[in-house]
């Protein structure tokens, strides 16, 4: 019962906000991201349900296909950079899967897909938005820092080198708010699985534990996918004789 | 006949122009040919967007000639790696853009790149750069200072070629002329070939050296 009274409340909220995001213009885009939410949640649901039942592998599959999606979005984010769809999945999939691991070897959670799945999802979900902001940014950084990259390559350094400073202002900006989220971890905010453990009867310590443990390791999943992302994505906004290229203008 | 310096020959270059939202190819260049003896100071003028920088851009390949030849030492500067053609063919932009660190840092830019050992406060001094300044914020200079550290960072990687693209537009009159000085100078004492690309005629008549015109995509003598 109580789950139908939340989606009731949901769908009540949707029509509410959307109707007061008309004033601003995006009624339409709040409506249909919020019932797009609301099915793709309860579709999950239901997947989880029957992941429940099948073989772990297929856990990791289905955490593949999401970072495969989550890499897509950001590939769209980056300007469709080229080589930047494999290069955003591979460094999403292979940082969430690194920092999934030591959760079940050091047997934090069980080995189960209850467990593989939503930390699989935080971590990939927060990898992706941090990529997504770090490589809008970095483009962002080259186009207008033009003259400074052209300055240094001018001189005969490499495009990695031109353009450093700019990853390093792109990786920082999207940092940003995690950074300031962790600082006020517990002091404006309790975090959504320490929530989702209290309110289902944990213990206070071993919630805050597990929360902490999980919010590191979403920080270094955004920062280490998106390093990789804007590291290895440097040369496809050069040409081959180390020219930024024109569209890049 | 002897080998030029830098030669380009039958060079043409479009560019990509945003007009209404849309991109626009405009040609900039068309079948330009050049000749530039080494140790010759050659002046380029012309109206803004003639295709003054686009020229310059060439030469050190931060872009890429449509079609043409371009030469350095007799060489085509494709067969260069292009790191390389950009330590023998330095540029001198026409806004000086300072590195993160001291004017020490942004001078020595080149010697920690290649490796090298220079004698940083003597090309400080021949640059006009006093010796109080060189551990200074690079960002906190004048203009003008900017403009001077620019060319002793493109100097220290000593390039046979010099580009200046309006080295002294951004410049007060006295500045600019002090700054013309440095730069003929520097000139005649490690026998640079220097392309001098200016929009001012009397600068050009200042400057010396062979006079060109950049128009329709074409250079001409430039007759007083």
């Amino acid at each position: 019962m109580p789950e139908v009274l939340a989606i009731a409340l949901t769908v009540l909220l949707v029509v509410l906000t959307a109707a007061f995001a008309q004033r601003f213009g995006i009624g339409k885009e709040v409506s249909l991201a919020g019932t797009r939410a609301l099915v793709q949640i309860l579709i999950l649901a239901s997947l989880i349900l029957l992941l429940f039942k099948l073989p772990l592998y297929w856990s990791f599959i289905v955490l593949l296909a999401m970072a495969a999606i989550a890499g897509h979005t950001t590939y769209s984010r980056s300007g469709k950079l080229e080589r930047g769809l494999p290069l955003a999945i591979v460094s999403i999939a292979a940082t969430s899967v690194l920092l999934l691991i030591p959760f079940f070897l050091l047997s934090i959670f069980p080995f189960e897909a209850r467990y593989v799945i939503p930390t699989g999802s935080i971590l990939i979900g927060n990898a992706m938005n941090v990529s997504s902001l770090a490589i809008d940014r970095y483009r962002g950084e080259i186009k207008n820092r033009r003259a400074e990259v052209e300055a240094y390559l001018a001189l005969g350094a490499q495009p990695k080198l031109a353009a450093s400073a700019c990853l390093k202002q792109g990786i920082l900006s999207a940092l940003i708010p995690s950074i300031d989220n962790m600082k006020n971890l517990g002091l404006v905010w309790i975090p959504g699985v320490m929530t989702g453990m209290l309110l289902g009867g944990a213990d206070p310590m071993e919630a805050a534990s597990i929360q902490i443990a999980i919010f590191t390791s979403i920080f270094a999943a955004g920062m280490i996918a998106s390093s990789l992302l804007l590291h290895y994505s440097t040369d496809s906004f050069f040409t081959k004789a180390a020219q930024l290229r024109e569209e890049m203008d | 006949m002897n080998k030029a310096h830098v030669e380009l020959k039958d060079a043409s270059k479009a560019v990509l122009r945003k007009v209404n939202h849309n991109r626009v190819k405009t040609q900039i260049l068309s079948n330009l040919d050049l000749r530039i003896e080494r140790g010759e100071l050659v002046t380029i003028m012309g109206a803004s967007g003639s295709g003054k920088t686009t020229l310059l851009r060439l030469i050190n390949r931060l872009s890429e000639a449509d079609s043409g030849v371009i030469m350095l030492n007799g060489g085509d500067i494709r067969d260069y790696a292009p790191i390389e053609l950009r330590r023998k063919v330095g540029m001198v932009f026409q806004l000086p853009v300072m590195f993160k660190g001291s004017v020490r840092d942004n001078i020595a830019f080149g010697m920690k790149l290649w490796g090298d050992t220079i004698d940083l406060e003597a090309l400080a001094e021949a640059c006009g750069i006093s010796e109080n300044l060189l551990d200074v914020d690079a960002e906190q200079l004048s203009v003008g200072e900017k403009q001077r550290v620019c060319i002793a960072r493109a100097l220290a990687n000593q390039p046979d070629v010099l580009l200046l693209d309006e080295p002294t537009s951004s410049l007060d009159a006295k500045s600019a002329e002090k700054i013309e000085e440095l730069l003929l100078k520097l000139r005649m004492e490690k026998n640079l070939t220097v392309l001098w690309v200016t929009h001012e005629k009397e600068q050009a008549e200042r400057i010396g050296g062979r006079r060109l015109v950049l128009k329709d995509g074409r250079l001409e003598e430039y007759h007083a």
